[in-house]
């Protein structure tokens, strides 16, 4: 058994050994999000002035109509500061995979992505079949969040046939 | 001698490699078995904070309107927000003040409600307090179709619209305008769903206080509010609005569009002091 944690120890990518390009594609696509998620939460608290928006709706930008909608907050805490914390809580999962735990931190990831994804899928739902718009900046973090469910899902089941 | 030595090794390491296999097998069933286990707390994790965003928006529909708590504190808020400031008709204001800040709006429209809130930088709420207040500036409200008129769930959007409007109107027959469209946005239903009611219609002008109810239902029969809103939209179509909230800023030195969307305190005083 622990002749199997050293390789798999390796693969978390900053516990010593280079990154592994699944881990750089994680990390990019974590970022992002972020990013995205950042700049959401700054319009909701700043004024939506600041929203750069392609799509028009009813006269208005589409991005608008979503962010005002009332699905753009839960219980008063606004959606997109919900996806910061979380792309946060991800951050915080790569960290204590590569220091602290790595089976941990792996399945952390997995289940903290997948609990975005399966709230903004929910949200997409809304924006297509509710609002009747669709925010593209909501769609952008959306994609990430699809897209890191499936990353750290495979890094966390590789890494468990690692040592075979 | 060296026959069996070789064969000793070789049992080791068939047996090292069995144990080893037998490890990884355990640990890739246990693996499997986490998964799962997110898999399934994540679920769980997704239903419960659905369940609460679902929660939460029907809290906010019209349906439970005159019954809800936060609607009674929504109609206290713009009671105590309008107070003492002169309305008639459409116009929230001073009569003499030198300034018109013309909006056009939907009651339909959620970025109406959020201008008109103070949602998303909005600054109407301050521009009230500080320069309405004040005698500084007045505000007309005038009509135009958007958010209501692209609502597919209603049979007839425009007419809907109308009807919706002429019952804001209605209440500016007893100078209280202002405080049922305050309301309408306060309470606005999900955009795009056919909550506009005349049961609806009647919780808000019920919240306004001292609003004569009998006055405002024939007022809402009055043919002359229904041309107006047409007016508005006419009007609203000449100037080459596109969007809600739009705004026209009118004063000593001229007439200025500010342009579409959810304007801040800042965006309206420069529009101020562009045309004083």
């Amino acid at each position: 058994m622990s002749a199997m944690a050293g390789p798999a120890e390796h693969q978390v990518g900053g516990a010593g050994s280079r990154p592994d390009r699944l881990m750089l594609a994680i990390l990019i696509f974590t970022t992002i999000g972020f990013a995205d998620a950042a700049y959401l939460t700054y319009v909701h608290y700043h004024g939506f002035s600041a929203l750069a928006c392609f799509g028009a709706h009813s006269g208005h930008s589409s991005c608008q109509t979503v962010q005002s909608s009332q699905w753009s907050e839960l219980d008063g805490v606004p959606v997109a500061l919900l996806g910061l914390i979380g792309y946060v809580g991800l951050y915080v999962s790569y960290l204590v995979a590569a220091r602290v735990n790595a089976e941990l931190g792996r399945a952390a990831a997995f289940g903290i992505a997948l609990i975005g994804f399966g709230f903004s899928m929910y949200l997409t739902y809304r924006e297509i079949f509710t609002i009747h718009a669709i925010c593209e900046w909501c769609v952008g973090s959306a994609v990430c969040l699809t897209v890191l469910t499936v990353l750290t899902a495979v890094r966390y089941l590789r890494a468990g046939t690692a040592g075979t | 001698m060296a026959s069996r030595k070789e064969q000793k090794e070789q049992a080791r390491a068939a047996r090292i490699a069995q144990e080893q296999e037998a490890a990884a097998k355990a640990q890739r069933t246990r693996r499997l078995q986490v998964f799962g286990g997110v898999i399934a707390i994540a679920v769980v994790v997704i239903v419960v904070v659905i369940a609460l965003s679902v929660g939460g928006s029907k809290s906010t529909s019209g349906s439970s309107l005159t019954t809800d708590a936060k609607a009674k504190a929504a109609a206290a808020y713009v009671a105590t927000e309008l107070k003492n400031i002169p309305q008639s008709g459409t116009t929230l204001g001073s009569p003499s003040a030198k300034v018109t800040l013309t909006y056009f709006g939907d009651l339909q429209c959620p970025i109406c409600a959020d201008f008109t809130k103070g949602i998303g930088g909005g600054g109407l709420p301050q521009f009230i307090q500080n320069d309405v207040r004040h005698g500084k500036v007045k505000i007309v409200y005038r009509s135009f179709c958007t958010a209501s008129c692209n609502n597919t769930s209603v049979s007839n959007p425009q007419q809907l619209f109308n009807t919706q409007q002429v019952a804001a109107y209605a209440a500016g027959k007893q100078n209280k305008f202002w405080n049922y469209a305050e309301i309408f946005y306060r309470e606005q239903g999900t955009e795009g769903t056919p909550y506009v009611t005349s049961g609806y219609l009647s919780g808000i002008a019920q919240e306004i206080p001292g609003l004569n109810m009998s006055a405002w239902q024939s007022a809402r029969k009055d043919q002359t509010l229904h041309t107006q809103v047409n007016t508005d939209n006419s009007v609203a179509t000449t100037d080459g609005i596109q969007a809600t909230p739009a705004l026209v800023i009118k004063g000593p030195k001229g007439i200025q569009s500010l342009g579409a969307g959810i304007l801040t305190y800042a965006q309206l005083e420069a529009g101020v002091k562009a045309v004083s």
